[in-house]
């Protein structure tokens, strides 16, 4: 193998200046934060997505046992342990959409916190 | 436990591709394929007109040559419209991959499981070594798929379930394989005892060329582990008999004369075009006197306008394409031809031939 096959960069040169060439959150806008927002309106597109697709399968399954929740849901809340669970999501899903706007020192990647006393 | 019951817990989907591991992550994805289909797939045409008339203001050059497409990207990208399609593209690729990483990726240990047991079940083979050196060339994230080809030992997964999305279901039952292997030319004498896949990746295409031709040995290799022990798993699942060895097509471990037919599939576009030239020099040299060689790949420069040189050269940038431009301007069948294959005809203005009938070289 030739010494400028073994090197990709030499094979990458001509897209070393476009916007998406580097591989860590590439910034298209003069403003980067346009990028950011631009992803977060995506994300959550596919939450939304995600919790409706689950929605109606959920109705789906509860009519086909007969079983009609809604009012329970309009004025009940989860048990302790559901809470727990729906916390742990919650977390995960806000560092998920909005980490990305502090991805540029890094703070997308931080642990979640507890709130000061 | 079963090679299904580890890859296929909630069974298959759109032919052989498994089930993603929760309905959440199938929600999500189903949500990208959509928004893949409306706001890049759709967008080609509107897009493309739109661009074409900025350039047009801007006195752009209409020619495919690389100072007009360095032009181009100066002008286009300086468009808030333009910056919005190639960012949400980028977006919705990271976050396409992200997921399917964290599905699959939370069922490793019984997807690498069923890999071991594969490696050991017929019918057909597979052979890797996981100390070969992989080329630096062939450790590029292409499509910006996590840790590339061969340091994910998922990664034959991940591409073909890739694949299938970014394709908006013209993979699904293996249609785009069982298509483009029709297209692979036969020897003048009808006679195909061998057939060699070059970059088989998951397998797809090596199987479709055994339901093509059932009668012939079929090999197909790849340079990544992962992807050869995958296309094993994904053949020994469809009990159809091929062989697959992890293996570089610059460097082919095959006797002289030894296939009839060697078929690439959107393989060339993949690699430096230093790295082309061997391949098809070795192409030549394991196919016998009278054997062909299909490649199915994008078009030449010939063809193309400076719109179709600029979005080749962004989807090099945002998709994980680097070595796209270059092969393009490489215009393959001028290298298959300088190798030695007797070219049939082919029009390189005709940018849809090259991925629908593709270049055809024969062995003299």
């Amino acid at each position: 193998m030739s010494e400028k096959a073994k090197n990709p960069a030499d094979s990458l040169d001509y897209v070393r200046d476009l916007p998406g060439f580097q591989p860590n959150n590439p910034v298209y806008f003069d403003n980067e934060v346009v990028d950011h927002l631009i992803g977060i309106v995506l994300e959550l597109g596919a939450e939304i997505w995600v919790l409706r697709d689950r929605q109606v399968h959920l109705e789906e399954l509860l009519a086909d046992k007969g079983v009609d929740l809604r009012a329970a849901l309009e004025k009940g809340r989860p048990a302790a342990a559901t809470e727990v669970l729906l916390k742990i999501e919650r977390e995960a899903m806000i560092k998920r959409i909005y980490g990305r706007l502090y991805s540029r020192y890094g703070g997308d990647k931080v642990e979640q916190a507890t709130a000061p006393m | 436990m079963s090679i299904t019951e580890l890859v296929y817990p909630r069974g298959k989907v759109a032919g052989p591709y498994p089930a993603l591991p929760t309905r959440r992550d199938e929600a999500y994805v189903d949500f990208i394929a959509d928004a893949r289909n409306f706001l890049l797939h759709a967008q080609q045409r509107p897009i493309g007109q739109y661009s074409r008339e900025i350039m047009l203001k801007a006195g752009v050059p209409q020619t495919a040559d690389p100072a007009a497409t360095r032009q181009s990207i100066n002008v286009l990208m300086a468009d808030p419209a333009l910056k919005t399609y190639y960012r949400v593209k980028r977006s919705l690729q990271e976050a396409f991959w992200n997921r399917l990483q964290s599905a699959f990726g939370g069922r490793r240990e019984q997807l690498m499981a069923a890999l071991d047991e594969a490696d050991k079940q017929g019918p057909g083979s597979v052979e890797y070594d996981p100390k070969t050196p992989i080329p630096d060339y062939a450790q590029t994230q292409i499509h910006l798929q996590p840790r590339g080809y061969s340091a994910e030992p998922l990664a034959g997964l991940l591409y073909d379930f890739g694949l299938k999305v970014f394709l908006g279901g013209a993979a699904d039952n293996d249609m785009v394989s069982t298509m483009s292997v029709r297209a692979a030319a036969k020897p003048e004498d009808g006679r195909v005892s061998r057939v060699l896949d070059l970059g088989a990746s998951a397998g797809a295409t090596t199987t479709a060329f055994k339901r093509a031709y059932p009668d012939a040995e079929v090999h197909g290799i790849d340079v990544s582990a992962a992807m050869v022990r995958y296309a094993h798993l994904r053949a020994v699942e469809q009990n159809i008999d091929v062989h697959f060895k992890q293996m570089l097509a610059e460097d082919m471990r095959y006797p002289d004369g030894h296939f009839d037919v060697v078929f690439a599939l959107l393989f060339f576009h993949e690699v430096p075009v230093p790295i082309a030239r061997r391949v098809i020099a070795e192409a030549f040299r394991v196919l016998r006197p009278g054997g062909t060689f299909t490649v199915l790949d994008f078009s030449g420069d010939r063809g193309r306008d400076v719109y179709s040189m600029f979005f080749a050269e962004m989807d090099a940038a945002d998709n994980g394409e680097p070595f796209l431009p270059g092969f393009i301007r490489s215009n393959i069948e001028d290298l298959m031809s300088a190798a030695g294959f007797v070219m049939r005809a082919y029009n390189p203005m005709d940018q849809g031939a090259a991925l629908r009938t593709g270049r055809v070289g024969v062995k003299p």
